[in-house]
């Protein structure tokens, strides 16, 4: 809390609060994009239901309004590591699908990929501001999906994306919670406000 | 070039190999090496190489490192640089590699100096990288999704080495494909970008001799775009004619940046761009209303945008949109002034209406009509005229009076307010004062002071003044409250007359005029200058005055310039409005050459050369002389002619003489008794006294017919001039004497034809000795001028020579003239004698007459005795032979004695030539 009292401090945490936030919805608008070509490209019914991806925290959550900015910081960096992961599997299945046939798709997965990265990396900023220890990525990381069919695969390439839709508005929403002035990093937010 | 010389290099090896006689082992086998082998050396530093030799070669063919010679390219280096290692080894060392070149070779001077190449190898000269400058990058929005990044940077010196330069750029935890510039080494375009994420951007130059980094450019490419500029952009009307409507298309999504804009609009036809201020449209948006414009008026639109919070680029400016707001009524009434004609009655007007064409901003639509009303303040009965007018003039003819025209303007929405001029009776309130114009530029300023009561508004009046064209009047109306305003599309060089005129409340001022120039030239052409008068000291000059197109301004003054051919020129300025001008001490009878400059503010122009020569005489000089000679002339010839008619029978007998007709001569009866037989009655009167008795007369019967006339008088003048000659002449057969031979002939015409007629007549004379009725007889001769051709025969052998030709004339003379027109100035006395005879005594009181007056210093007493014809021809004879003295010279040139002589009248001739009277 020390670091964050400082002017400079404050001013990094603002920026990363507002990059982060126009980076996530930047995430949104381009995974919203790239759901509609992953849809129609994979051939898939937009309406499809999907079960929820295994290793992805759930965006909704009960209580959100009572998180502290932490608890907010820790939720989001975990699941962008996961989205991490599951975007570079999905694109290295991708191209294994699909070789080059493809690579306009390949190349948005590829971009909503760096933008997962850079908002994990933003969320780590955060966090050593609040100077807060990064929890360390497990080393092997989420166990290794099962051997999953190719529809599977889609299909889970569908529920991923649509994950990370929802994330990303959360996102923006946790981090606008942070930005304000008044929110104290350990203290929960206003109950005004709620995912 | 590397390769190149490594081959040249192995290519000498080879040579020397082959000559090697310690080849066994192979082809190839080189006597040594260099080391380094093909260096890049930094520029400025030193270099050393060292050649070493091989053991077999020092062996077999005594080769030792104190042989080694370095050479650059083919120049030798110097030995001070080399340096025996061992006896294998030498090197050379250079303070300078820019004094390097390639290839360096290591020789020998084998046996007999013989110059052999033992390796070489290629230097390479550079400098390392700097570090690149001044990177910057901008984030260019190609499509839709579609963004690069392009970075720029200096590069630093150039380095002579091939330099590779990379943009690197990565995130904290993430590194990105390096950009490798193509063809350039400044700038590369990285295509893969992200955003909200700050990205350290850097730049590496890299060669042989070393690496250079930039400083890193950290950024996040969302705060470097330039962003498209917003498509489909239209152009609506709004419900108002002051509004237009814009609508358009981002091209980039809220989600990744918000945009603030520019919009900016002009009106078709005007270059200056108007905009909408920035706080107007600082937020994201897709349409907005541009309110204030004016009505029906055609404006161009165009925006642009950047990311709301300003960091990053201004987008270009979008494609122009044109839109045209709706018509609105006019906004005020057309400027209204007039013409009035009173030429054809002072009491009955031709009033021209002329009002201007509102300006599009005031018109606010489409004109369709004017109104005009006219109400007559002279009279209030009289009823209010109305016109409806499309044309921007009208033309009433009204009575002498004072009226008030008002001029509304309408179109599809409505009319304009009214606008209203009074037509006063007399202009008879205060005129400005004070007019006067000032050139500003392109534009001519009128100012003027204003009068003292309150105006409403002024019209200024002008009109380019033309000596070929009417003035075409143009007009303009200004404020009451201004004092000046600015004419536009005043053409410089042209002169304007400009008129002001105050219109206040109850009537119109007088209008004061002034003419101006917009810029005033030198004159297009000079006068042409001509005299009018030319004298002996002076010259009047005149020109007529350039035509207003001609003057190109105000002419200030004109100059005249004069000189002669040889002198120095005279200058004279002389008034613009003169155009004459009168040249004075001149000099005479001397060229003068005169040219005559117009001179404006700007700039003079002369005119042609004229030449005039002045007179000789002044003024009454000529008549000063011609009138005193013209005078004496006719004073001269009026006493010749009062001469003349005093002497008329003098002259015409002189210049008619009386030419006796031979052939009715009566020679037969010249006898001695002739005078005795020929009962001669009238003769008998004429010698009363018988002083003439022996002399023998040849009477010529034609001249009976001829009483005396004035110009028989004729031969007495000449016989007195010949008195007077003779007495210097004492004799002389040219002395045309009376008393000179008898062979003396005596022209009947002319001098000049006196030695023809001498050789041509044949002399009928004798001389007389015998007295007269008892006298003493005069030694008289008498002789007959008769050319009668009896004489052929002695004539012709003595006058032979030219004489038959000169007879031959004379005798057709006489055949023509039958004596009366010829006048022989020589004519003898006697034969005068003998025609005073026949004169009557009027002709005898004429000729006294004569005599008296001509030569009154001979005072002889005919004048006396005239009542009677005896005394008056005894006086004329006794002066004849007074006065010319005849008798001694005849009686030498003739020596016959009186006794000798005989008494028969034969001529002379006969007793010479042997004549025989018929």
């Amino acid at each position: 809390m020390a670091a964050a009292d400082s002017p400079s401090a404050a001013l990094r945490r603002r920026d990363l609060c507002s990059r982060g936030i126009r980076l996530a919805g930047k995430m949104r608008a381009d995974v919203v994009d790239l759901l509609d070509a992953y849809v129609e490209q994979q051939g898939l019914d937009a309406s499809a239901s999907v079960a929820a991806v295994e290793g992805v925290p759930l965006a909704a959550v009960e209580r959100w309004d009572e998180q502290t900015g932490t608890q907010r910081l820790l939720e989001n960096l975990a699941a962008y590591r996961a989205f991490r992961a599951l975007l570079a599997q999905m694109l290295e299945e991708q191209r294994e699908q699909l070789g080059e046939a493809d690579a306009g798709l390949g190349r948005a997965l590829a971009a909503v990929l760096l933008q997962v990265s850079a908002f994990a990396y933003h969320l780590e900023e955060l966090l050593r501001l609040e100077s807060r220890g990064i929890p360390g990525e497990e080393g092997d990381g989420p166990p290794p999906p099962p051997r999953l069919s190719l529809f599977e695969q889609k299909l889970r390439g569908l529920g991923v994306l649509r994950e990370l839709a929802q994330w990303a508005v959360r996102s923006v929403r946790d981090l606008r919670q942070l930005a304000k002035p008044s929110s104290a990093t350990g203290a929960a937010p206003g109950l005004a406000e709620s995912p | 070039m590397f390769s190149r010389w490594n081959w040249v290099a192995c290519g000498f090896c080879l040579v020397l190999n082959i000559c090697s006689p310690d080849a066994s082992g192979g082809l190839v086998q080189s006597c040594g090496h260099i080391i380094p082998e093909s260096p890049v050396l930094a520029l400025g530093s030193n270099f050393t190489a060292l050649c070493i030799l091989n053991e077999s070669c020092l062996d077999f063919g005594n080769i030792y490192a104190s042989q080694i010679i370095w050479k650059i390219k083919n120049r030798l280096v110097p030995k001070e640089q080399y340096r025996e290692i061992n006896r294998t080894v030498s090197s050379v060392t250079f303070n300078d590699t820019s004094s390097l070149a390639t290839p360096l070779t290591c020789n020998i001077l084998a046996d007999g100096q013989i110059e052999q190449n033992i390796y070489g190898i290629t230097v390479t000269v550079g400098l390392a990288p700097e570090k690149p400058k001044n990177l910057s990058c901008i984030v260019h929005q190609l499509l839709r999704f579609r963004y690069v990044m392009t970075c720029t940077w200096n590069p630093g010196r150039h380095t002579f080495l091939d330099t590779q330069f990379r943009l690197r750029y990565r995130w904290p935890e993430e590194i990105f494909p390096d950009c490798i510039p193509k063809d350039v080494n400044n700038s590369c375009t990285i295509t893969d970008i992200q955003f909200f994420v700050n990205t350290e951007i850097w730049v590496e130059a890299t060669n042989a001799l070393g690496k250079a980094k930039s400083d890193p450019l950290v950024v996040d490419p969302i705060d470097i775009v330039k962003p498209l500029p917003p498509q489909n952009v239209s152009i609506s009307s709004g419900i108002l004619p002051t509004v237009l409507q814009l609508c358009w298309v981002n091209w980039i999504s809220d989600a990744m940046m918000t945009l603030k804009f520019n919009i900016r609009y002009r009106i078709v036809g005007d270059t200056n761009w108007m905009e909408v201020p920035s706080e107007d449209t600082a937020s994201p948006r897709t349409s907005f209303s541009v309110q204030g414009l004016r009505p029906y008026t055609e404006y161009i639109f165009s925006i642009r945008c950047m990311k709301e919070d300003g960091v990053g680029y201004w987008s270009d400016w979008s494609e122009e949109k044109t839109g045209i707001t709706t018509e609105d009524q006019p906004s005020k009434g057309p400027p209204i002034w007039r013409i009035i004609d009173t030429s054809h009655s002072p009491a009955f007007w031709t009033v021209h209406l002329i009002w201007k064409a509102l300006k599009p901003f005031e018109a606010n639509g489409v004109i369709l009509q004017y109104e005009v009303t006219v109400r007559d303040k002279s009279s209030l009965s009289s009823p209010v005229k109305k016109y409806n007018v499309t044309g921007t003039n009208h033309t009433l003819q009204l009575r002498e009076g004072t009226y008030e025209v008002s001029l509304i303007a309408r179109n599809s929405v409505g009319a304009s307010p009214p606008s209203v001029l009074l037509i006063p009776a007399s202009n008879s309130k205060a005129p400005v004062k004070n007019l006067r114009t000032l050139p500003k530029h392109d534009k001519l300023w009128v100012g003027w002071t204003a009068p003292n009561s309150y105006v409403l508004k002024y019209v200024i009046e002008w009109c380019l003044v033309s000596s070929s064209s009417d003035c075409i009047i143009e007009w303009q109306i200004a404020l009451g409250d201004v004092q000046g305003i600015d004419l536009k599309g005043i053409k410089p060089f042209k002169c304007y007359l400009i008129t002001v005129y105050p219109l206040y409340a109850d009537g119109q001022g007088s209008g004061q005029s002034v003419k101006a120039y917009l810029k005033q030239d030198r004159p297009s052409k000079g006068p042409t200058v001509q005299t009018k008068k030319v004298g002996k000291a002076e010259a009047v000059l005149t020109w007529n005055h350039l035509t207003v197109e001609e003057q190109n301004g105000f002419i200030r003054n004109y100059t005249i310039l004069y000189k002669t051919i040889d002198g120095n020129e005279t200058v004279v300025t002389v008034d613009p409005s003169k155009t004459e001008y009168t040249l004075s001490s001149l000099t005479s009878d001397t060229l003068y050459t005169v040219r005559m400059m117009a001179s404006t503010d700007n700039g003079s122009r002369t005119g042609p050369d004229f030449t005039f020569t002045t007179q000789k005489f002044g003024k009454g000089e000529i008549e000063a002389i011609v009138v005193p000679v013209c005078l004496a002339f006719l004073l001269i010839v009026l006493l010749g002619v009062l001469f003349c008619f005093n002497k008329r029978d003098l002259i015409k007998k002189h210049i008619w003489p009386i030419v006796p007709d031979p052939s009715k001569s009566n020679i037969a009866q010249w006898s001695p008794q002739v005078p005795a037989k020929h009962n001669f009655s009238s003769k008998d009167q004429m010698y009363p006294e018988g002083s003439f008795t022996d002399v023998s007369v040849v009477e010529i019967e034609a001249d009976d017919k001829k009483s005396f006339s004035e110009q028989d008088l004729k031969p007495f003048d000449l016989l007195k001039k010949e008195k007077s000659t003779s007495e210097g002449h004492s004799s002389g057969i040219g002395g045309s004497s009376c008393m000179s031979s008898p062979r003396q002939s005596v022209s009947d015409s002319d001098e000049g034809e006196t030695t023809q007629n001498t050789s041509s007549t044949v002399q009928y004379s004798t001389v007389v000795l015998n007295g007269y009725r008892d006298q003493t007889p005069v030694q008289v001769f008498s002789r007959s001028e008769s050319t009668q051709p009896l004489l052929d025969s002695e004539e012709r052998s003595e006058d032979h020579a030219g004489g038959a030709d000169s007879t031959a004339q004379r005798q057709q003379y006489f055949r023509q003239n039958g004596g009366q027109d010829e006048t022989n100035t020589d004519r003898p006395c006697f034969e005068r004698t003998k025609q005073i005879t026949h004169a009557n005594e009027g002709d005898l009181v004429g000729f006294v007459q004569l005599q008296i007056s001509g030569q009154s210093s001979q005072p002889l007493g005919l004048g006396m005795e005239k009542n009677t014809q005896e005394a008056a021809v005894s006086n004329v004879l006794q002066t004849c032979t007074e006065g010319q003295t005849v008798r001694p010279e005849t009686v030498g040139e003739n020596p016959l004695s009186v006794d000798e002589m005989p008494k028969s009248y034969l001529p002379q001739t006969v007793r010479q030539g042997g004549y025989m009277p018929q």
